[in-house]
């Protein structure tokens, strides 16, 4: 049995987990998510990698590999790093078993990755550099209209007549959502109309990886929006992709989860070889 | 005991600097005292130490330097070191320069020195040509032809003659320098998390800059720093990283390889200080020992040619075998035909046996290293998750 821990820096929020695995049987012993809010995200997650480890009854010596995700690669105590991809590939398949396919919508990007039952990577998008297919454009605009976060998805699934925004640049669409404020459209019909316009770039990213033969789980830091899996939903419909998709409660945790689990892979796999080497 | 993270400073220090001080400092330390500058992959440095010169490695002008007078002088498709060497020189960072020697690795190169000729009249400029036939009596021969027209350059600019025992004592010295750096490489290879890859770089670049007896203190500290500090050792995917003979990478690109997950275990960067791969004979006729060394002793590469076409590429599986690396990252400039071209053919003989690599490009300046930080680093997880134990 190994304890590992997976800590994935993200842009908009630290998310760190620790994990009991004896062979197949894994054991979640501890999870957290801070919000980064303009802190340092490295002292953030040293403090709640402290915080897992009291939580979990723990102290660092009992942990067997500390893997990293996201922009983690500069952690000081990391013992290895994988690449985001690969960690959300692999915490899908954990969280959704039939997942075939990853949809990481995070602050800065989305990227869909077409993945096998053991969670390889098989081929992958991401969408471009700009912002507005990501969550920090959503952010902004939810505090340009007042709104809080968490009302962002139920105001969302209350609009009746959605304005699309500009789903190629956040400048255009900041300009568009500017346009429909002066005109009197209503926050709900704006935020769905935002929410569009994501699905819309996401769906398609989402066709290009190939044939996805099993359902697709949403995986980062949106995909607990219900308004952007609802429009989601819309758009695969809208693109003939019938496979269904889904959220789990725990999706944001999806690449910190992945990077325990390929930690305490590699943390087998190097005790296997060190054996090898010591017994010649 | 000097710390590794001082020494690598001054050599930080070194690299930054596109003016040379500390070759500017050697040259005005002493009176008749003269510097060679030399571009990539190879010049006998032996020859130019013998004479009382200091080689100076003219590595192109990296990502500090904005290039304004050199894209004046060559089209779009072409790499971008002759542009930023000719910068260096228009904007007067080379005018202690009394000498540049331009080696044979490919036209534009080979060009650049008609260029120097005609922009740089009052500097010796030489376009030195090493052999692509590695018998004694044909290769050979042509080579000490080739080395002895260079001994009397150098004899011109010393204003005395370059003695047989003034060069075997050169020998010597650089024969310790490889050593050393032998040994730099060999330590990284055994615990790359001792001497990470931008370390080894900045301290090999220094050796383009400084005498070569000062590097050899260097090299020495800094084996004997490297070896007693203790640093975190990562679970990385071990690499060789090939096709950076001659424009140099950016800096924040070895380092964005190994932050990806790779730790760089050989390396094809400044080939000239470890070309010969074992000691030049320091007795008998210096000449003979270094045309000697250059046909039958030295490392393969895009720029010299494999007369044994069974044996093309199996210089890079060795270097796999020897440093126990996992996979190959070709790593050319964009534009670099010697690289460009033999890339395929290196990757049929990884193909075959079975040593995966993945290939991107890169210019010297080269700023955005997501792309490069992403390709790398699903590298490195395909090796560790998917490879077989």
């Amino acid at each position: 049995m190994v304890v590992t821990a997976g800590i994935d820096i993200g842009t908009g929020a630290v998310k760190t987990v620790l994990f009991a695995v004896d062979g197949a049987a894994t054991q979640w012993l501890a999870r957290r998510t801070d919000r980064v809010r303009q802190r340092d995200p490295f002292q953030l997650a040293t403090g709640a990698y402290a915080q897992v480890l009291a939580e979990a009854g723990l102290r660092p010596d009992d942990v067997g590999y500390v893997a990293t995700t996201g922009e983690g690669e500069l952690l000081d105590f990391h013992t290895g790093h994988f690449y985001s991809m690969t960690t959300h590939a692999r915490g899908a398949i954990y969280l959704d078993p039939q997942a075939r396919a990853a949809l990481d919508v995070g602050a800065l990007h989305g990227r869909a990755t077409r993945i096998d039952a053991r969670g390889k990577v098989l081929s992958y998008r991401m969408t471009s550099q700009c912002a507005s297919g990501s969550g920090q454009f959503l952010e902004n605009i939810a505090r340009y209209l007042g709104i809080a976060q968490d009302e962002i998805g139920t105001l969302s699934r209350q609009a009746d007549d959605p304005e699309r925004v500009s789903g190629i640049c956040a400048v255009l669409a900041e300009t568009d959502v500017i346009n429909m404020v002066s005109r009197g459209i209503l926050a709900p019909n704006i935020l769905k109309g935002i929410h569009l316009s994501m699905a819309d770039r996401l769906a398609k990213l989402l066709k290009t990886v190939g044939s996805i033969d099993g359902t697709v789980l949403m995986t980062g830091g949106l995909a607990l929006d219900e308004g952007l899996v609802a429009a989601m939903q819309e758009a695969l419909r809208k693109e003939k992709v019938p496979q269904p998709i889904r959220n789990h409660p725990d999706s944001i945790y999806a690449g910190a989860i992945g990077a325990a689990l390929w930690g305490a892979f590699r943390h087998g796999r190097l005790a296997r070889r060190l054996g090898q080497s010591a017994a010649a | 005991m000097a710390a590794s993270a001082d020494i690598i400073d001054r050599c930080q220090h070194i690299f930054d600097d596109l003016h040379f001080r500390a070759a500017r400092d050697w040259k005005a330390a002493v009176p008749g005292r003269f510097v060679v500058g030399y571009m990539p992959f190879y010049v006998p440095r032996e020859l130019i130490h013998a004479a009382g010169g200091l080689p100076l490695g003219v590595l192109g002008g990296g990502d500090q330097l904005e290039v304004i007078h050199g894209d004046a002088y060559y089209q779009s498709y072409i790499c971008r070191i002759p542009r930023s060497t000719l910068e260096l020189a228009v904007t007067g960072r080379l005018d202690f320069v009394d000498a540049m020697l331009f080696p044979s690795t490919c036209d534009v190169i080979r060009n650049l020195s008609g260029m120097w000729k005609i922009l740089f009249p009052k500097v010796r400029a030489r376009y030195f040509d090493v052999p692509q036939n590695f018998s004694d009596h044909i290769g050979g021969t042509f080579y000490i032809h080739e080395l002895t027209e260079l001994r009397a350059l150098l004899a011109e600019l010393a204003a005395h003659a370059v003695t047989d025992d003034a060069i075997r004592a050169s020998i010597a010295l650089y024969n310790e320098n490889r050593r050393l750096v032998r040994a730099v490489y060999a330590l990284r290879a055994r615990m790359p998390w001792q001497a990470p890859a931008a370390e080894v770089y900045l301290l090999m670049r220094a050796g383009m800059v400084l005498a070569v007896e000062e590097h050899n203190r260097m090299l020495d500290a800094y084996l004997e720093a490297a070896a007693a500090e203790k640093r975190p050792m990562r679970d990385n995917s071990r690499v060789v990283v090939t096709g950076a003979f001659c424009e140099q990478p950016p800096l924040n690109l070895i380092k964005s390889i190994e932050l990806a997950g790779c730790y760089i275990v050989d390396d094809d960067f400044l080939l000239v200080n470890r070309w010969e791969k074992s000691d030049v004979p320091a007795e008998g006729d210096p000449i003979a020992a270094l045309a000697g060394a250059y046909l039958h002793n030295s490392v393969n590469m895009a720029a010299k040619y494999e007369p044994d076409e069974e044996r093309k590429g199996l210089h890079l599986v060795e270097a796999v075998r020897r440093t126990d690396a996992e996979g190959v990252i070709f790593a050319c400039p964009s534009f670099c035909d010697p690289a460009l071209l033999d890339r395929p053919m290196l990757q049929t003989v990884l193909a075959r046996h079975n040593i995966p690599y993945i290939a991107f490009k890169y210019a010297e300046n080269s700023g955005q290293m997501q792309p490069i930080r992403e390709q790398a680093g699903t590298f490195a997880d395909s090796i560790k998750l998917w490879s077989e134990p």
